[in-house]
């Protein structure tokens, strides 16, 4: 779709956006309410027990752990954090659901009331705060495999395995206020909610592997109106970018509608990423009636005051303050920065560089991050986990480069090999004998045989044609194969030509 | 023939006498079958018998015993457990066709707790369909009769682990007791049956009813034997988070010292009852005059809210009910419709084809009560009712220490007599269910026989939260001093055979 | 509130029964006759009192986030109506009327 129809479309219309984000809490240990561990993938049916099977007698018992992973989670988005919570069980039938209804939470969320600022563009971008409604902790469902359709789609599919490995992981589930207006905030708040996330460890946020799984609320209303238009709730988005081009697409259809005279269904509706469109399901005539009342199997939460303090103390430091750390520590720019912060293992790895080669190494230290390591994970399609260059290589390539052992363009290289063998650049380039030549007294010998070998162009050069220096500069560096260090070579040349 | 008649020998003689080499574990066990062999046909108590499980715990106690250790509490005990408790090596089938094949494949607590105090595991004792029921008419395999009268109900929803015990073909049992499930068929019975404070015994692998209800609880034909099972049974266990670490105490220790101090309540109000007959009425009474001659403090309270209890359980009750039995779908164990042509019809028709009636009815009120528009006037209101009940019993328990009501309203009843309207079934439990409202103990202690039935009639002692002590102690008092025989007509018929008295 | 033979088959939709007519008409005076009877607790005044969810006042009980032993796939399968010795088997979804 155009991007000018979507700005078009903008023109006219207000899009208001909620997002509903669920992250399973993967730093737990075991699932929320029993002790299976919490992975994922596997055989099917082999981490499960009474309880997250949902076998008859089976009773939950809550997992402290997760319930701190929560509240970490408000605590860093400026939640009130509850004292008085508990769980409630939210009733519907479904096949991945073991017990036929989810323990989850209704009125008394552990967290409520936050919200979290995003940048929106880079330079010359604007700010805006996004409200967070609540923070609520849930089990996770099973997971469904559709056979004899295509694609393992539920259309066409004859029968469904049910899998149960997932059921009952630790979900954390974050509604935000509808405060969203733009596809790019919706992909920016998703994205900043990601690193802070990360940062706090809490979860792997997998996107593709559904271990953060962002569902959008979209509705849209003519400019100045003031009453909000019928929503739909888009889901299977599985990147930043199907948020964005999913909200994209449902902001322009819904307009489509409208302005051809219809009227928007509130209805579920699925993002293909294939198709590039959403489209809805069986429309929801029969509305939800989840029947919650009171988990009796569990007694509630009274939190001290002081156990949230205690929390607290446990928080690192966040993607924002890290950013500005950066910035006044390094004189890194606010753009690299913020980039560097963001992800948080990034974060991670140019610490421990900068750790190493020395904070006023900090600037190049970032530059072969967001340039050459960077391409190189973007072209991989990798995380910085995957690949063989450690903070350590990057610390040491700087320091060859800043000593003057290698020049620039020879780095390019021993990094492009470091990255395919993992080996550490002071080897790559002791076995290339690729080692820049800086010894004043080797590169003397090698000008005055130059020189020596051409009279004309001496004389020339000293009766005022100093372009000539470029000539000479030239013929030192082929003898030398290259290695000279071609500040030295310069300044050698220079003082033997005009001394 | 092993000669032992489990009809006179309380729990805690089988395991003396056995462990002095009176008669051997496996004896005990013959005892319980033999009795089942002459008696079940016409009683129907057990939905299972599990003498493989039954026998090879009784070997291990012989071998104890041969190698000179120390018995457990309630070594070579035969029991019987009440057929929604799970344990590995039985069906599971709440007396439900929907899990009529279920194998358990994880053990109860409770049960355990048991097994592991060296009780027998003679079988599993049928019961209404997921403990809906005050009759075990509600069995999808066919009711228990009662011991005392085979054309009346033995009560329920525990009726066949009341009627093991009344029968002698089990010392003791395990039932549950989420409305008066235990206490009721415990006073129709003539045996002695315990409704545990909540949270005392773990509800882990007891197929759920009401969450905030239910407790499993012991049957014996002795005040002696109930503690003894209690102790067995009960304590923190860490895969139910509303088991309660409060310590267990040494209930069967608190016994024999009498009644003399205890501060009696009689709950006046409810004895008002409509369908409280004049001799149950004359129980309370009796019971009254009984424990001011043993020395206790006699007086009279009122629980103003606890007629309310009724009300407000027929709501709770099915509505944790419809949420707890919404795992029943046909998809990963139990009853699946055949032919379905996609999950919704598999779960419309498994769930409709595999529950019993009374099952039906109970999921429906309780879906409906918790249904949009309607959880406020219900289920909200029910919960506020409960609270009230609650501040009653609390006042009522800082001016006295026991409370006295009659168990049921009226003796055994015919079988059909109770079965065209559902609610005349639920008042049989008017006297047991504020208990399990509010939360605290209860005992049922028989009382005597009705003079124009014969039928037993219950005496329902009420304790304070964690005060099975002295709730244990009142109705030893009580059991002593009444003087109760036990036996049942049917049983004496038999031909009583070597005493333990 | 008097419950009708709608209100049945609505209810009986969300708890997953399929009733014959028959059993609608039936659950219908049931139902209408239990919830006659308990009628009496919309009128006590109850405003102001805290529902009671849980008859023991304790809290917070958690378990520590500790990996213990589950079932084998032999017994997680065990008690299935249909499975193809790893999973469970159940027929096409369409249907389900409600999803996560
Ligand atoms: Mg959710
Ligand atoms: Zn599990």
């Amino acid at each position: 779709m155009a991007k000018d129809r979507l700005a078009e479309v903008l023109a006219r219309y207000e899009a208001v956006i909620g997002l509903e984000i669920h992250t399973e809490i993967t730093a737990s240990a075991t699932k929320m309410f029993c002790g299976c561990p919490v992975a994922f993938g596997g055989e099917p049916n082999t981490r499960v027990c009474p309880v997250c099977l949902g076998l008859p007698g089976a009773l939950p018992v809550p997992n402290q752990a997760a319930i701190e992973w929560t509240v970490l989670a408000g605590l860093a988005t400026d939640c009130d954090i509850a004292l008085a919570s508990q769980f409630h069980r939210k009733q519907y039938f479904y096949p991945d659901m073991p017990k036929d209804y989810q323990i989850s939470q209704y009125d008394l969320p552990f967290c409520s009331g936050g919200s979290l600022e995003i940048e929106v563009g880079d330079e010359g971008g604007y700010r805006t705060t996004v409200g967070i409604t609540r923070i609520h902790l849930e089990e996770d469902t099973g997971k469904m495999v559709h056979v004899g359709g295509s694609e393992g789609r539920i259309a066409g599919a004859t029968h469904s395995l049910v899998d149960f490995n997932r059921a009952g992981t630790p979900l954390m589930e974050l509604v935000t206020e509808p405060d969203i207006r733009t596809p790019e905030e919706a992909r920016c708040f998703a994205r900043k909610l990601r690193s802070i996330w990360l940062a706090l460890g809490i979860s792997d946020c997998n996107m593709e592997e559904g271990s953060m799984r962002v569902d959008a609320n979209v509705s849209i209303r003519p400019r100045g109106a003031t009453e909000l238009g019928v929503k739909s709730e888009v889901k299977n988005m599985n990147s930043f970018k199907a948020l964005h081009d999913a909200v994209a697409y449902e902001i322009v259809r819904q307009a489509d509608v409208l302005d051809g005279g219809g009227r928007v269904v509130q209805e579920t509706r699925h993002w293909d990423a294939g198709a590039r469109r959403t489209s809805g399901l069986r429309s929801k005539e029969e509305a939800h009636d989840y029947r919650y009342f009171p988990e009796p199997d569990m007694v509630p939460f009274a939190f001290d005051p002081e156990w949230v303090d205690s929390l607290a103390c446990r928080l690192p430091e966040l993607p924002d303050a890290r950013r500005d750390r950066y910035i006044a520590a390094f004189g890194l720019p606010k753009h690299d920065a913020a980039l560097l912060s963001a992800e948080y293992a990034q974060a991670c790895f140019f610490e421990e560089a900068v750790e190493i080669a020395g904070a006023d190494r900090a600037k190049q230290i970032a530059n072969w991050m967001l340039g050459e390591l960077a391409a190189r994970l973007n072209a991989d399609g990798a995380e910085i986990a995957d690949t063989r260059i450690r903070p350590p290589m990057i610390a040491e390539i700087v320091a060859l480069v800043e000593d003057g052992a290698i020049s620039g363009k020879q780095a390019k290289d021993v990094f492009a090999e470091m990255a395919e063998t993992g080996d550490a650049p002071g080897a790559i380039v002791e076995a290339a004998g690729m080692k820049q030549v800086s010894d004043t007294a080797a590169i003397e010998a090698v000008a005055a045989a130059v020189l020596e070998a051409n009279p004309n162009e001496v004389a020339s050069y000293r009766a005022g044609k100093s372009g000539l220096i470029g000539f000479f500069v030239g013929a030192v560096m082929r003898e030398m194969r290259g290695q000279g260090n071609p500040q030295v070579v310069n300044d050698v040349l220079r003082r033997m030509l005009e001394g | 023939m092993s000669g032992i008649d489990l009809s006179v020998f309380p729990a805690r003689q089988i395991r003396d006498a056995i462990a002095s080499g009176e008669f051997s574990a496996r004896e005990a066990a013959d005892a319980a079958y033999e009795r089942i062999d002459a008696l079940d046909s016409d009683v129907h108590a057990f939905l299972q018998l599990t003498p493989e499980l039954a026998y090879a715990a009784a070997d291990r106690i012989d071998a104890l015993r041969a190698a000179g250790e120390d018995l457990p509490s309630l070594a070579g005990v035969p029991a019987g457990i009440k057929d929604n408790m799970n344990l590995v090596g039985t069906r599971t089938t709440c007396a439900s066709r929907i899990l009529g094949d279920y194998e358990s494949v994880y053990d109860c607590t409770a049960v355990r707790r048991l097994l592991d105090a060296g009780a027998l595991p003679i079988g599993k004792c049928n019961m209404d369909e997921f403990a809906f029921g005050s009759s075990t008419e509600n069995s999808a395999y066919g009711p228990t009769r009662n011991p005392w009268d085979l054309d009346r109900v033995p009560g329920g929803s525990s009726g066949g682990s009341a009627a093991v015990v009344a029968a002698g073909m089990a010392s003791i049992s395990l039932g549950s007791d989420t409305g008066g499930s235990i206490r009721q068929p415990g006073a129709l019975t003539g045996t002695v049956g315990l409704k545990p404070t909540y949270g005392r015994v773990s509800r882990y692998g007891i197929v759920a009813f009401g969450s905030s209800l239910d407790q499993i609880g012991p049957f014996g034909r002795t005040v002696e034997d109930v503690a003894l099972t209690l102790e067995a049974i009960a304590g923190e266990d860490a895969m139910d988070a509303t088991s309660s670490p409060e310590p267990v105490e040494r209930y069967s220790e608190a016994l024999g010292i009498g009644a003399k101090g205890l501060r009696v309540g009689v709950v006046r109000d409810m004895l008002a009852a409509e369908g409280c007959g004049e001799e149950i009425r004359a129980v309370v009474d009796q019971a009254a005059e009984t424990f001011a001659a043993l020395g206790a403090e006699v007086g009279s309270v009122d629980l103003p809210n606890a007629k309310h209890g009724l009300a407000a359980y027929y709501i709770i009750g099915p509505a944790e009910a419809s949420s707890n039995l919404a795992r029943f779908d046909g998809i990963r164990y139990g009853h699946r419709a055949a032919e379905a042509t996609d999950v919704l019809d598999l779960y419309m028709r498994s769930r409709a084809e595999g529950f019993g009636p009374e099952s039906i009815r109970r999921i429906m009120l309780g879906t409906y009560a918790l249904s949009a528009g309607y959880y406020d006037a219900y289920y909200g209101q029910a919960q506020k009712a409960r609270t009230r009940i609650i501040e009653d019993f609390r006042a009522a328990f800082e001016r006295f220490d026991i409370l006295l009501t009659p168990t049921t309203p009226e003796v055994a009843f015919r079988f059909g007599e109770k079965v065209d309207d559902p609610y005349t079934m639920y008042l049989n439990d008017y006297y047991t269910i504020p208990v399990n409202l509010a939360g605290n103990c209860a005992v049922s202690v028989p009382s005597g026989l009705c003079t124009t039935t014969g039928m037993p009639m219950g005496l329902q002692i009420i304790g304070d939260y964690f005060a099975e002590s002295t709730l244990l102690r009142a109705a030893a008092a009580f059991e002593e001093a009444t003087g109760f025989d036990s036996v049942p007509p049917l049983v004496k018929a038999l031909g009583v055979a070597k005493g333990g008295e | 509130m008097a419950i009708t033979e709608s209100d049945v088959r609505h209810v009986a939709m969300l708890a997953r029964l399929a009733l014959t007519d028959e059993q609608v008409t039936t659950l219908t005076a049931e139902l209408g006759s239990v919830l006659g009877h308990i009628d009496e607790l919309q009128r006590l005044d109850l405003t102001g009192v805290q529902p009671t969810a849980h008859p023991l006042a304790m809290t917070n009980r958690m378990r520590a986030d500790v990996i213990v032993p589950g079932l084998s796939r032999e017994a997680a399968l065990s008690n299935a109506p249909e499975s193809d010795g790893m999973a469970f088997l159940i027929p096409t979804i369409t249907g389900a009327g409600e999803e996560s």
